[in-house]
């Protein structure tokens, strides 16, 4: 068949694009399919969260009022010192950890290492959790300052309106997250994927990856402008 | 690699039904799924009828009953536009030809994921109920802010439906994009990766080619919807101001401060452009693979009319706010979207010369099918003629709400792609069933909507009057002319009798169901693998075996030297006589 | 290519690319001593884009993967940068009618009014 004989011919490079979006049976070579949807998946949640940022910035830009100073706002106090941004960088950094441990699964879970698998997810589920825990501080913190969704002591109102809503629905994700690698971490330590490549880890690697993701361009944005 | 995906795919395990519950209502199955998609849209598109019925009562009558007041016009006007495009159109043309034709088109057992095709289902479900929960008793009615839902006026009050309504249709927007989130990953993921052999991209009947890429389209432009929503839902409960600016009219909307109803047109419409393109590339699609078997011709220029599809998917990200020339947006805006504009123009028509084209000397049979088909394109034309004007900025400012726009959009984006629905079911309905559709109903049916249609929206186009005006009389004197107001009438006449030869097509869907003539196979001598299926209608599983294995591209007909003028996708190159 | 089984790489570029993300979220984090300005925005977004493309390349695999799944997935975030740019664009445009048309106060951080600067 015409499948085999290009197969004979190698290609590489920008050609290998043309050669597997044009051959039969999968676009994506060796891609099993839950991966392949998964990264359709966060491709759309991208927009998703592309546009709560562009719509962020569209009424920051727009409204005529001070914004407020987010390096004042989150700073916290230490030793009587203020700390600008202080829980947000632990936040950060606590959401890198987390990544890290979920890639050592993935990694862990490619060689068939169910135990070390199994136990780095739940150790990302509980950074996550830990994320969630100072998040629920920090909303807890800005609420008793005065910052409402309508109104803030310092500005523009937008500033809370945006504030809970994107690191609400971004906590709202990272919540499933650890939910869901609760759910997969249980199902794999039951045997329920023993018959796989454990490609299971990596799609649910790519959703939590995805969540670390969205937390960088959140800071930069929200945060540090 | 790819070879040793296929047997896991031969082998996949399916969820067999045992009960008439898991058989019929929590189906895995994409062909029950696809017609409960269907059964539900249809459904659906008869509310919306009726609300049709009522607005044209009230302009073609005015006056006449009194329980038609202002705020049911224009919770009529809303629900209306609403229903058509999302839950009709878009549901139709995705969730019920999109399910059951992708996995049969493509050759593969199912969805790649039947558990959470199901699950879309029964959202999608949940949407529709929850959009109808606008009409509970008790509570102020649906939301009457027009379909596009502007802010400020949608949540504010005096707008009918400022509260409930507006709720019920945000959360029910929101949950539909859930459903089809869940709906567009499956059939995506299942054009991309569960292809059977042989199938390559290019072989694919561009019924699918149009789905796939409407489903693109979809999962990225339905993010602006769900988030404009989202912030719009806030702005009501929870009193924030993204779209709010400070408004201080009759103490009317005090607390609001601020945020810029621009931003919401924008999202709005970032989502509603590619809204057109996914309820149009579809109908593209399926309206190519009709013209070519009925006119037992090969498609013309097949890989434009591929390529005319990416081209579209793509320029209708950049086209969106040609839909807002008047909306007072920065006045640079205005070039760069009659630009991007008119550019869309030129695959569209390619697409309509390859279909005019592929008509040109064919072996036409004027089946019911076909009909819808030809419709469509004659359709298409004229309301995709009076975009070209719409396109332009200087044009568009005086068209701008009038019956102008109401005309351009029906005929272009809603009858159109309601013409190749009919079409596809007329087409599809003997591989669903087993049985084909009583003719003489169809034709009469056709008839009806086709010139019934153009007796509508055709005069619209010189009814120089604004749109979504309850009323045209000022006092004891009026704004129409003698002639606007016989064409007004006679407009309402109109779609009373092609609303009701509507009901003529559903009597022949049930009637046909037990009493249609025995279909057999492949009644219209069809190429495309779904004619191809061991059993008609296929079961559960739809190959048998082994996957069917693809030689050819979809559009064999009329061979020369050939003894039938059609040779399926899945005969081998050898087997040709 | 390794992706026939998964994704199989040493361990040691993990950790690796786990203290690189420690290094650019400290620097990133560092931008906020900085005074405002064209530089502290320039790094911000270096930080930003250097930060997200190892996770995407390297923790998420992507560079690992076919080309083919690599330009699907990068290609279309392109219409989103054309809406962030244009909504720019208009939320400049929509500020200014705010202050010549409303005489909304402006806030002193926005100052000078485009066009009025000498």
């Amino acid at each position: 068949m015409a499948q085999a004989a290009q197969a004979e011919t190698e290609v590489t490079g920008l050609a290998t694009i043309a050669k597997d979006w044009s051959s039969d049976v999968t676009t994506f070579k060796g891609v099993p399919w839950g991966k392949a949807m998964m990264w359709i998946f966060l491709l759309s949640d991208t927009f998703i969260f592309s546009i709560f940022l562009t719509a962020y910035m569209t009424v920051r830009t727009t409204t005529a009022e001070a914004w407020p100073n987010a390096s004042e706002v989150f700073s916290l106090t230490m030793f009587g010192v203020p700390v600008p941004l202080l829980l947000i960088a632990i936040m950060t950094f606590d959401l890198i950890t987390s990544s890290g441990t979920m890639a050592l699964a993935v990694n862990y879970g490619y060689r068939r290492d169910k135990r070390r698998a199994v136990r780095f997810m739940y150790l990302t589920a509980f950074f996550g959790a830990v994320f969630v825990g100072m998040q629920a501080f920090e909303w807890t913190k800005l609420i008793s300052e005065g910052v409402r969704p309508f109104e803030n002591p310092w500005g523009a109102p937008q500033f809370g309106s945006c504030f809970f809503m994107i690191t609400g629905f971004h906590g709202l994700h990272v919540s499933a997250g650890v939910a869901y690698l609760i759910i997969i971490a249980r199902r794999i330590s039951k045997g329920r994927y023993d018959n796989t490549n454990f490609e299971i880890v990596e799609i649910t690697g790519l959703y939590w990856h995805f969540v670390d993701l969205v937390w960088v361009f959140i800071f930069a944005f929200f945060y540090l402008w | 690699m790819a070879q040793a995906e296929i047997p896991y795919q031969e082998a996949i395990p399916l969820h067999d039904p045992h009960t008439w519950i898991t058989k019929y209502w929590f189906s895995q199955d994409h062909k029950v799924i696809a017609v409960q998609y269907g059964i539900t849209a249809i459904a659906v598109g008869l509310v919306a009828l009726v609300l049709s019925w009522i607005m044209r009562t009230q302009i073609g009558f005015p006056g006449l009953f009194d329980w038609i007041d202002p705020e049911l016009y224009y919770q009529s006007v809303t629900m209306h536009g609403m229903i058509m495009v999302i839950y009709l159109l878009t549901a139709f043309l995705l969730g019920s030809f999109g399910n059951y034709l992708v996995p049969l088109m493509l050759g593969a057992r199912d969805m790649v994921f039947p558990f959470v095709n199901m699950i879309s289902y029964h959202v999608y479900l949940a949407s529709v109920i929850i959009l109808m929960l606008g009409y509970v008793p008790g509570m102020e009615g649906p939301t009457g802010a027009g379909w596009t839902l502007y802010p400020p006026q949608a949540i504010l009050t005096g707008t009918p439906g400022a509260d409930w309504g507006i709720l019920t249709m945000l959360a029910s927007l929101a949950v539909f994009i859930v459903a089809f989130t869940m709906g567009g990953l499956n059939y995506i993921t299942t054009i991309l990766q569960a292809r059977t052999r042989g199938m390559t991209m290019m072989r694919m009947p561009l019924s699918i080619w149009g789905i796939g890429m409407a489903t693109v389209l979809g999962l990225l432009a339905f993010p602006a919807l769900f988030v404009s929503a989202i912030m719009m839902t806030l702005d009501n409960v929870l009193g924030t101001s993204f779209f709010m600016p400070a408004i201080n009219s009759l103490e009317i909307g005090e607390d609001y401060a601020g945020g810029s109803p621009l931003l919401f047109q924008h999202l709005f419409w970032f989502f509603g452009h590619p809204e057109v393109y996914i309820v149009a590339l579809p109908a593209f699609g399926v309206v190519s693979d009709l013209i070519s078997v009925h006119a037992r011709k090969n498609i013309f220029g097949y890989r434009l009319m591929v390529w005319a599809i990416v081209a579209i998917g793509g320029l209708s990200f950049i086209v969106w706010a040609h839909h807002m020339y008047v909306a007072g947006m920065h006045p640079y805006f205005g070039f760069f979207f009659a630009t991007t504009t008119l550019i869309i123009a030129v695959p569209t028509a390619i697409k309509v010369y390859n279909w005019t084209l592929t008509l040109w000397r064919a072996n036409i049979r004027f089946t019911v099918p076909m009909l819808f088909a030809i419709a469509f394109v004659i359709t298409f034309v004229v309301g995709g003629l009076t975009g070209l004007f719409l396109g332009n900025v200087i044009v568009d400012v005086p068209l701008s709400d009038t019956y102008f726009v109401v005309a351009h959009f029906h005929m272009v984006m809603g009858v159109a792609p309601i013409l190749v629905i009919f079409g596809g079911i007329y087409h599809w309905y003997p591989k669903i069933t087993g049985r084909m559709l009583n003719d003489t109903i169809g034709l009469w049916h056709f008839w009806i909507t086709f010139i019934g249609t153009y007796a509508i929206y055709f005069p619209m186009h010189f009814l120089a009057i604004p749109r979504r005006y309850y009323q045209y009389d000022i006092g004891e004197s009026t704004i129409l002319t003698p002639s606007m107001e016989i064409l007004n009438v006679s407009i309402t006449l109109t779609a009373y009798v092609v609303g009701i030869a509507q009901f003529l097509f559903i009597y022949n869907l049930i009637v046909s169901y037990r009493k249609g003539r025995e279909a057999g196979d492949n009644p219209w001598e069809a190429n495309s693998l779904e004619w191809c299926t061991p059993q008609t209608p296929p079961v559960h599983g739809n190959w048998g075996e082994r996957l069917p294995t693809v030689h050819r591209w979809a559009y064999d007909y009329s061979v020369p030297g050939q003894e039938r003028d059609f040779i399926p996708q899945d005969v081998p190159r050898e087997a040709q006589a | 290519m390794s992706s026939e089984v998964g994704q199989q790489h040493p361990l040691t570029l993990y950790f690796w690319i786990w203290g690189l993300l420690f290094v650019v979220s400290a620097g990133s984090y560092a931008t906020d001593y900085m005074d405002a300005g064209l530089l502290r925005w320039a790094l911000i977004l270096i930080f930003m884009f250097v930060k997200a493309g190892y996770i995407v390349a390297i923790f998420m695999h992507l560079k690992y993967e076919r080309l083919a799944l690599i330009y699907a997935l990068l290609l279309p975030p392109g219409v989103i940068v054309l809406l962030v740019g244009l909504m720019y664009m208009e939320s400049d445009y929509t500020w200014l009618t705010r202050i010549v048309f409303f005489g909304a106060e402006v806030s002193p951080e926005r100052l000078p009014l485009p066009g009025t600067h000498h």
